[in-house]
């Protein structure tokens, strides 16, 4: 079915693969900025991946005028004003960030504060806030799942008031995304899994939900066909630097989709589970995905998409002997082993119960703030409190 | 100025008029199911009191706004305020309203496809939406509700009868009343 109308934009520079990092100097000087400041967290750090980043600067005489490496697993606007406040004593021009999710959304806070001025985020929160470009902004994510170096989204929390900001702007978007698979290296099995699912979840979404459109479409099944073809044997050979850059690869791809074509039910759900019982969000993706796209196929919809998921999910010769009428099912069943393979490997949970962190008398909760989150509009089959409920029931275990 | 020329302005002053009409309706429709909808009072018992939600065409209007009252209410306002509301769905044009309100593109859809932006807390579009579908169910027949909402609901006929009765004769009580004072 051809889409009546829609909407593409990405504007990110993207420089994957071996020596990506080797770049980041030529890329500041063809911005004019030669005087970065380095944002990432105690993990990154300790891990030793800035290493790679700073000495691929120092080769080419760009030193580092200042890091800050104390970003906490959420976001908040007391950071983001620390960070700035460093950004402007340091006399930085420009920002790298190094990190996950968190370390993203916020460094584009502190862009956002370094370039408008001022020391309050709160302002600039909300949608096309901001008018105009930011300062050079790169991104070097050290997990292939979030896929927010290609978001125009941040979430940063106010905990002075208890509310998450949402901040949506083309303005936000880094000048450029560098994939080195030498970032995603050393991810432990659990965390390797659970992005993996994350950024499958993305190009599910992307695919099968409302917004989904030609572009975006051509992004999420070769997302897709990347973490098929590569994420259990990633699993069975961590130091697979080709299979993990296929996989830092897929991510930024499922970005680039789920940010023009959005997220539907599997996100509602998550967010919520993520809010309440403090579970990583590519986990939360994990645990809803399949009973999400049962769920859209009992009320008859997604199903022509789904038929298409089979292939870059199973392969051409599983797609191939499966009965048409059979393989939305089928691409649903081979999520399920996918997720059992996983949990073979690393105990990834595949059920609430199995999590260990959920209540059941947490899922009414759960329901109720699914029902309120942005994603669920895009969700291509309506749901209610009850359809919610018995969705979170089944997937309890 | 050519025939052609004449089609198109008049084709685009119906569709104004139309829009218009249609975003008082929606609006006076909304504060009358709000008054007798258990449901509508549940969706909207998240806003604080004092709460204002307008819904408007770029750049300047038609549009509509209303104000949650203490019962849980929706207080069709006559004007939309001069302070900016809690919460705006701006629709980029005229002819995006125009096929929104001529159900000919669901509000669902409308939002996948770019037509509209929220202005305000994402959640409480997210109630404001479903407040909308739920009132399209009521005083919509079936067929063109189903073109207007994702999914129709389960609404025993005589429920849906006696419920779209009363809103449409509220939404012409207060039509009426309103010409009077403005007489």
């Amino acid at each position: 079915m051809s889409k009546g109308f829609y909407e593409f934009f990405c504007p990110v520079k993207v420089i994957a693969g071996e020596a990506a990092l080797e770049h980041i100097p030529f890329e500041l000087s063809a911005l004019g900025a030669s005087r970065p400041l380095l944002i990432t967290d105690k993990g990154v750090r300790g891990a030793g991946l800035t290493d790679y980043v700073t000495t691929a600067c120092d080769e080419s005489g760009v030193a580092m005028v200042a890091v800050f490496d104390d970003v906490p697993p959420d976001s908040s606007t007391e950071v983001v004003k620390e960070i700035a406040e460093l950004y402007r004593n340091s006399g930085a021009d420009s920002i790298i960030a190094v990190g996950g999710g968190s370390v993203i959304d916020t460094s584009k806070g502190v862009n956002v504060l370094v370039s408008e001025g001022g020391d309050d985020i709160a302002k600039y929160s909300g949608a096309g806030v901001l008018k105009r470009p930011l300062k050079p902004f790169f991104v070097v994510p050290t997990t292939a799942g979030t896929g927010s170096e290609v978001t125009s989204v941040a979430i940063i929390a106010d905990k002075s008031k208890g509310v998450k900001l949402p901040f949506g702007s083309p303005f936000l978007l880094p000048n450029a995304a560098i994939i080195d698979p030498r970032m995603t290296l050393t991810l432990p099995p659990h965390i390797t899994a659970a992005t993996a699912m994350d950024a499958l979840t993305h190009a599910t979404e992307a695919f099968t939900c409302l917004a989904k459109n030609p572009l975006s479409d051509a992004y999420a099944l070769s997302a897709i066909r990347k973490i098929s073809d590569n994420l259990l044997n990633v699993m069975d050979n961590p130091k697979d630097v080709e299979g993990r850059l296929e996989l830092a690869q897929a991510s930024t791809m499922a970005g680039i989709a789920f940010s023009n074509s959005m997220v539907g039910l599997v996100h509602s759900l998550g967010h919520a589970l993520g809010a309440i019982c403090h579970l990583p969000h590519g986990l939360c993706m994990s645990l809803f995905l399949p009973y999400v796209l049962e769920y859209n196929l009992s009320k008859d919809k997604s199903r022509e998409a789904l038929s298409e998921l089979l292939l870059p999910l199973a392969g051409a010769e599983v797609y191939a002997r499966t009965p048409e009428g059979q393989r939305a099912e089928k691409a649903i069943e081979t999520i399920r082993d996918l997720r059992d393979e996983l949990y073979e490997r690393c105990k990834l949970p595949r059920t609430l119960e199995e999590t260990g962190k959920v209540g059941r008398d947490q899922l009414a909760r759960i329901a109720d703030m699914a029902l309120d989150d942005g994603s669920i509009m895009f969700n291509p089959a309506e749901a209610d409190f009850d359809e919610v409920l018995k969705v979170l029931n089944l997937a309890w275990g | 100025m050519s025939l052609q020329q004449i089609k198109t302005l008049a084709m685009s002053q119906s569709k104004r008029l139309y829009v218009t009409t249609m975003m008082q309706v929606v609006g006076r429709a909304l504060q009358a199911i709000s008054e007798q909808d258990e449901e509508i009072q549940k969706i909207s018992s998240a806003f604080p009191e004092g709460f204002v939600f307008s819904m408007q065409v770029l750049p300047n209007g038609p549009g509509f706004a209303l104000r949650k009252t203490a019962d849980n209410s929706l207080e069709f306002l006559d004007d939309i305020p001069t302070e900016k509301p809690d919460l705006t769905i701006y629709i980029k044009h005229l002819e995006h309203a125009f096929r929104i309100l001529s159900f000919q593109e669901s509000t669902a859809q409308a939002f996948a496809n770019d037509r509209m932006i929220v202005d305000g807390d994402i959640s409480f579009a997210i109630r404001m939406t479903r407040a909308l579908n739920r009132l399209e169910a009521y005083i919509l027949p079936k067929l063109v509700a189903e073109l207007a909402i994702k999914e129709y609901p389960h609404i025993p006929l005589p429920e849906k009868v006696l419920h779209g009765a009363r809103i449409y004769l509220r939404v012409a009580t207060n039509f009426i009343s309103q010409q009077v004072k403005f007489a």
